[in-house]
């Protein structure tokens, strides 16, 4: 679940911006690069009959993750992940478009609109979402009220833990497609419309294009948090919508079992890995293209 | 098992679980905070000489770790008020957390163990002794005959006096289901099917499923648990979702049918809902687990005097009274269980008798391999 940021690297580098670097390097090694050692070495270790997590050689957790039963919560996982992208991408576009094109002096004021909300905690927003949701709940009873429907059950579903999914993160989208959007010189738009395009395919063959990086930016930025989320399967999932995160989560607490946790932690790592690679492979390609 | 946090719609249930999130993101976070060496002690010697106990006097203001919410704000109010100390409270969300911080060395003057943590604190010497004849209301707890003279998870009540006891049963709406049968079954009913809830806890999961098949609650057999996880993932057609939030699954609509803590039912159906009658809860006839919370003061306390002050300001009757009828469960203190009966009487199977103790459904501190083993089902019943 790391953020492999690939950043570009500029070209002059005086001394006095390697030492700025230091700052934060000494930061990351102290903070994260060495809680990854920590997670690395326990996912070989064992837990003590008192129940402490300790170091070991054992390859035994690393067997104990080869189950199908694990294999079937990663493709679920990474479903919902799936998911969430597709969805966050089909809310957040046109909102960043009509905020970056449309805006005008209150461009700021929309995306603080947007931005604002998500300073409350993820925790706090779920359970309102229970509260809206429930049976019982606002949006049934005004749906009763209104003689359009019996009630619908929407907490404990897929669709649900998904919907939570995308409300966590849509904002990591809407942002890098507005910034994107943004930069976008708005002549190519017209020049599109000069040479006889509608809207529409003006749309497709010169806006989405020319803000493709922001849209693969902000795919990678919600699939990887919703890939490991497990907030949204526990509040408002249902028996069977336990993803990843949740099983994670459990080998940490009730299971006493943190080797074991950490290296399905691992496992998981080196398979998101692989499927960066071939992510930033296949997007950098197309972007050359274009 | 971990309660709910303080963020609750209406009022924190007490037994609930904080279901994960910010509660367990914390909770995580303290064990993170688990000095280095905690990785590397193997087993730690077991049964020490106790630390011996403190005299009932006042030496300080009291630093306090508890559940949120978990005792009556007047009766803290009263103390402070009644001895001219201040309460420091701290909370924590579950018994796991708990653990961590007192391993790392923090300083609390009392804190409220589940039963099975008693044994783990009182084994690796965390714990004081409490000397019965410091406290002048001890005889409402430890008095001849009683159940606490010598609990299971603290021989002798050496370092424990007891706080609250609780079973686990099944709630239910009596305005939807009409086919209850006073059996664990009840959870697999077609009546209630999609709005039934199991508790998303790994001790009451299994103990149901143990108890319907005749098994020990504690069990870790490998074969008893393969029966387990198959009566378990049986159970998934009938099942909402696993939940530990039982007091909101009821008010809110979702749930018909309820795997929950007596103390929980009590307090929504008297506390919370308008219409009480349509509530009613259980305790299956294969039996029910049956557990307690003690009070207990720790060997680092700074000021152990008057936590033992505080813990016999509580153990009056008058006080445990105020306490039941804020928490809705049932305190042993011999004077204050008329009231609890009186709470209690519209739904008598939410009481809990101190005979209910005597029977073997207590959840035990296990070995490192049986809690994995256990959690292993678990996790295959909540994965599949």
């Amino acid at each position: 679940m790391t953020e492999t940021a690939t950043r570009p690297r500029s070209a002059q580098r005086t001394s006095l911006w390697g030492w700025l670097l230091a700052l934060p390097t000494a930061w990351m090694v102290a903070f994260f690069v060495s809680s990854m050692v920590i997670i690395v070495l326990l996912s070989f270790g064992r837990t003590t009959n008192d129940g402490y997590p300790a170091f070991a050689t054992s390859t035994a957790n690393y067997r104990a993750i080869w189950n199908e039963v694990y294999l079937e919560l990663f493709l679920r996982s990474l479903a919902y992940a799936v998911a969430t992208v597709v969805i966050s991408a089909l809310i957040a576009y046109p909102v960043a478009y009509v905020i970056a094109l449309h805006g005008g002096r209150y461009k700021n004021a929309l995306i603080a609109a947007i931005v604002v909300p998500f300073f409350a905690s993820y925790l706090v927003r779920m359970y309102a979402w229970k509260a809206l949701l429930s049976d019982d709940g606002l949006v049934n009873s005004a749906l009763r009220h209104s003689g359009l429907s019996d009630g619908i059950t929407f907490l404990n579903t897929p669709q649900a833990v998904i919907g939570g999914l995308v409300y966590g993160f849509v904002v990591f989208m809407i942002l890098p497609i507005y910034a994107s959007l943004e930069r976008l010189d708005t002549s190519v738009i017209e020049a599109g419309k000069d040479l006889y395009h509608g809207p529409v395919r003006t749309f497709f063959s010169v806006t989405l294009p020319a803000t493709r990086a922001g849209l693969y930016g902000g795919a990678l930025l919600v699939f990887l948090p919703a890939l490991g989320d497990f907030v949204s399967a526990q509040l408002l999932g249902g028996a069977s919508t336990y993803m990843m995160g949740n099983l994670v989560q459990q080998q940490f607490a009730e299971g006493q079992n943190w080797p074991l946790g950490s290296a399905l932690t691992v496992g998981m790592m080196a398979a998101l890995t692989v499927l960066m690679v071939v992510y930033l492979r296949a997007t950098s390609t197309r972007a050359q293209e274009s | 098992m971990i309660r709910r946090p303080g963020l609750e719609l209406p009022r924190p249930s007490r037994r609930g679980l904080l279901t994960g999130g910010l509660a367990l993101g914390a909770s995580l976070g303290a064990s993170l905070t688990l000095p280095g060496c905690a990785y590397i002690r193997d087993d730690v010697p077991i049964d020490k000489p106790l630390p011996p106990s403190a005299k009932a006097e006042i030496d300080g203001d009291l630093v306090y770790f508890n559940w949120a919410d978990y005792l009556a704000p007047s009766v803290v109010k009263g103390f402070q008020r009644e001895y001219g100390v201040k309460v420091i409270e701290s909370n924590y969300d579950s018994m796991e957390g708990m653990y961590a911080k007192l391993a790392a060395g923090n300083q609390y003057d009392i804190v409220f163990p589940i039963a099975k943590w008693v044994v783990k604190l009182r084994q690796e010497g965390k714990l004081r002794s409490i000397d019965p004849a410091e406290l002048e209301n001890a005889d409402q707890v430890f008095y001849s005959g009683s159940y606490f003279n010598d609990p299971w998870y603290d021989p002798g009540s050496k370092v424990s006096v007891p706080f609250t006891v609780y079973k686990t049963g099944i709630g239910w709406r009596t305005d939807k289901v009409s086919t209850m049968t006073n059996s664990w079954k009840d959870l697999w009913n077609d009546e209630a099917r999609g709005r039934i809830f199991t508790l998303d806890d790994q001790d009451e999961a299994l103990a149901m499923a143990a108890l319907l098949l005749d098994y020990d609650v504690n069990t870790a057999k490998r074969s008893e648990l393969d029966d387990i996880k198959d009566l378990l993932i049986s159970q998934k057609e009938y099942l909402r979702a696993y939940s530990s939030d039982d007091v909101n699954n009821m008010t809110s609509g979702d749930a018909w049918i309820h795997h929950m803590w007596s103390g929980d039912f009590l307090y929504l159906r008297e506390g919370l809902v308008d219409d009480p009658t349509k509530f009613d809860f259980q305790a299956p006839s294969e039996g029910v687990p049956i557990n307690s919370d003690a009070y207990a003061i720790p060997t680092n306390a700074r000021h152990p005097g008057t936590a033992m002050v505080f813990i016999d300001y509580l153990l009056r009757p008058e006080n445990a009274v105020k306490n039941m009828n804020y928490l809705y469960y049932p305190f042993p203190v011999k004077d204050a269980l008329p009231a609890f009966a009186d709470l209690a009487k519209d739904v008598p199977a939410c009481n809990v008798e101190i005979s209910d103790l005597e029977n073997e459904n207590v959840f035990r501190l296990l070995g490192t391999d049986e809690v994995q083993r256990r959690a292993a089902v678990w996790t295959e019943v909540k994965a599949s």
